[in-house]
């Protein structure tokens, strides 16, 4: 077996865990926590403590160990910061009629928002992911595909009409 | 009523909107209570794929952070044994000084210098001009180990396995005198007495007195036989034998320092013959001249190549 011990105690080898894994385990994080800093930092936390354990976790059982110990850090925080009381106080506003400031984002609809986007049909989904994900303005799409900005506009408008339609009532 | 609804059609309110065009409220008052939420709630999970998406090399640059900091507090809890810690690490100091310092040799060449020197067992290395050699004198009697860059000339003494590590490949022998030259991708052995093992990658070549092998830039391995005694760059003479020009002026560039502007020949032409270490004069007219090549200065001092006319 390859797999020793002290394997996960080489820097090489803790970075791949890392590469591996973080981004799963974020978004998982992020789905208790409803909070991106939060996130972030029970995800440094857990990687920290696998440091600490290197010696500790086989190398087969580590991304189990990932999970639970991020979970725990998770509880351990609600513990400590009563985190639950805030919950329901923006959970009462989230059913008012008032603007919401507080959206939990579940990892069903997430999950839900990405398969549609991956549906779109193609001109919509290039106009959408090069002004969401790579952040361009609609000015600087309509040069990049040599159309006019209004064009821009209404696809982005047709996608998230098809978005909309696809999530259905939430 | 009816304008009104063309208007709608051609409306592109939801793409200003996710701009940022249009507010939250002005949103609302186009589109119902439940398309409202929804698209808020739409808008929220853009930014959390989006966060989501990042590259995570910020994070974990923050953990090792972490890590080397809490590894100082810890060296800190140690104050109490602070005079313990004291000695402890002068000793580990000049311990590891004295391991580094004594156990790497390093002999260097410069342009158009050879130098000679024999080893603790007795073998004679000559290094030619811009070459390096390494080797451990600590771990000498068990492990008979060089590295090598550039080009030398071994005459190795009998006893045990003696290893020529280049880039390009290892050599390993008994007892025996051969050159290696190893410059770039260009990799040569010649065998002048007894036997030599090549490994290079996964293969392994046996060469034999006057035997020589070479490869030049991932071409197959060549092996041909050679009639000389000694290398003749030991003799103050260069000699290539159906070389790349690319090669052979690598080498003068090597022996004289100077630079040469090939941009104007074909460097794959081949070359076979000789040139001098001494005169530089003599070594480009007999370089070039038998190649038809003309050459003069210019004025960074460079050699400019250009094929005759």
């Amino acid at each position: 077996m390859p797999e020793d011990r002290t394997q996960i105690c080489k820097p090489e080898v803790f970075e791949k865990i890392f590469s591996t894994y973080a981004k799963d385990l974020k978004r998982y994080i992020f789905f208790k926590t409803q909070d991106m800093d939060l996130a972030e930092d029970i995800l440094q936390e857990t990687f920290i403590k696998l440091w600490d354990n290197c010696n500790a976790v086989t190398f087969s059982k580590v991304k189990s160990y990932l999970y639970t110990v991020a979970t725990n850090i998770f509880l351990n925080h609600i513990k400590h910061h009563k985190v639950k009381m805030v919950y329901k106080k923006n959970y009462v506003k989230t059913s008012t009629n008032e603007s919401p400031e507080f959206i939990m984002i579940e990892k069903e609809f997430l999950e839900k928002i990405e398969n549609t986007i991956r549906s779109l049909p193609p001109l919509q989904r290039e106009v959408f992911l090069l002004n969401r994900i790579e952040k361009k303005k609609y000015k600087e799409i309509a040069v990049m595909l040599d159309i006019s900005v209004k064009a821009v506009e209404k696809r982005m408008h047709l996608a998230l009409i098809v978005i909309r339609q696809e999530i259905g009532n939430v | 009523m009816e304008k009104n609804k063309s208007h709608i059609e051609n409306e592109t309110y939801l793409a200003q909107w996710i701009a940022g065009d249009i507010t939250d409220a002005e949103l609302k008052n186009i589109v119902s209570e439940s398309d409202y939420l929804a698209y808020l709630k739409t808008r929220k999970s853009f930014e959390v794929l989006e966060a989501l998406d990042q590259p995570l090399e910020v994070s974990f640059e923050k953990i090792q952070e972490k890590i080397s900091k809490r590894n100082k507090t810890k060296i800190i809890r140690l104050k109490r044994y602070w005079a313990v810690s004291v000695a402890a690490s002068i000793i580990l100091f000049f311990g590891l000084f004295s391991m580094f310092s004594s156990s790497k040799t390093f002999v260097e060449t410069s342009f158009s210098e050879q130098k000679t020197i024999t080893l603790l067992d007795g073998s004679e290395v000559v290094v030619n001009a811009k070459s390096k050699l390494t080797y451990n004198e600590e771990t000498w009697a068990e492990n008979r180990e060089v590295t090598l860059d550039g080009e030398a000339f071994f005459k190795v003494k009998k006893g045990s396995t003696f290893k020529v590590k280049t880039t390009n490949g290892t050599i390993t022998v008994l007892g025996t005198q051969f050159n290696v030259n190893s410059n770039q991708d260009f990799f040569e052995v010649i065998c002048y007495e007894g036997k030599v093992q090549v490994n290079q990658g996964s293969e392994n070549h046996l060469l034999t007195q006057s035997k020589s092998l070479r490869k030049i830039n991932g071409n197959p391995l060549e092996q041909w036989n050679t009639n000389t005694e000694n290398p003749t760059w030991i003799t103050g003479e260069n000699s290539f034998k159906s070389v790349p020009l690319k090669y052979v002026i690598f080498a003068l560039e090597k022996q004289y320092q100077t630079k040469f502007d090939v941009s104007m020949i074909d460097v794959k032409m081949i070359f076979t013959g000789s040139f001098s270490s001494n005169d530089l004069e003599v070594a480009l007219l007999s370089v070039f001249k038998t190649m038809r090549i003309d050459y003069y200065k210019n004025d960074k001092n460079e050699y400019v190549l250009r094929h005759s006319k």
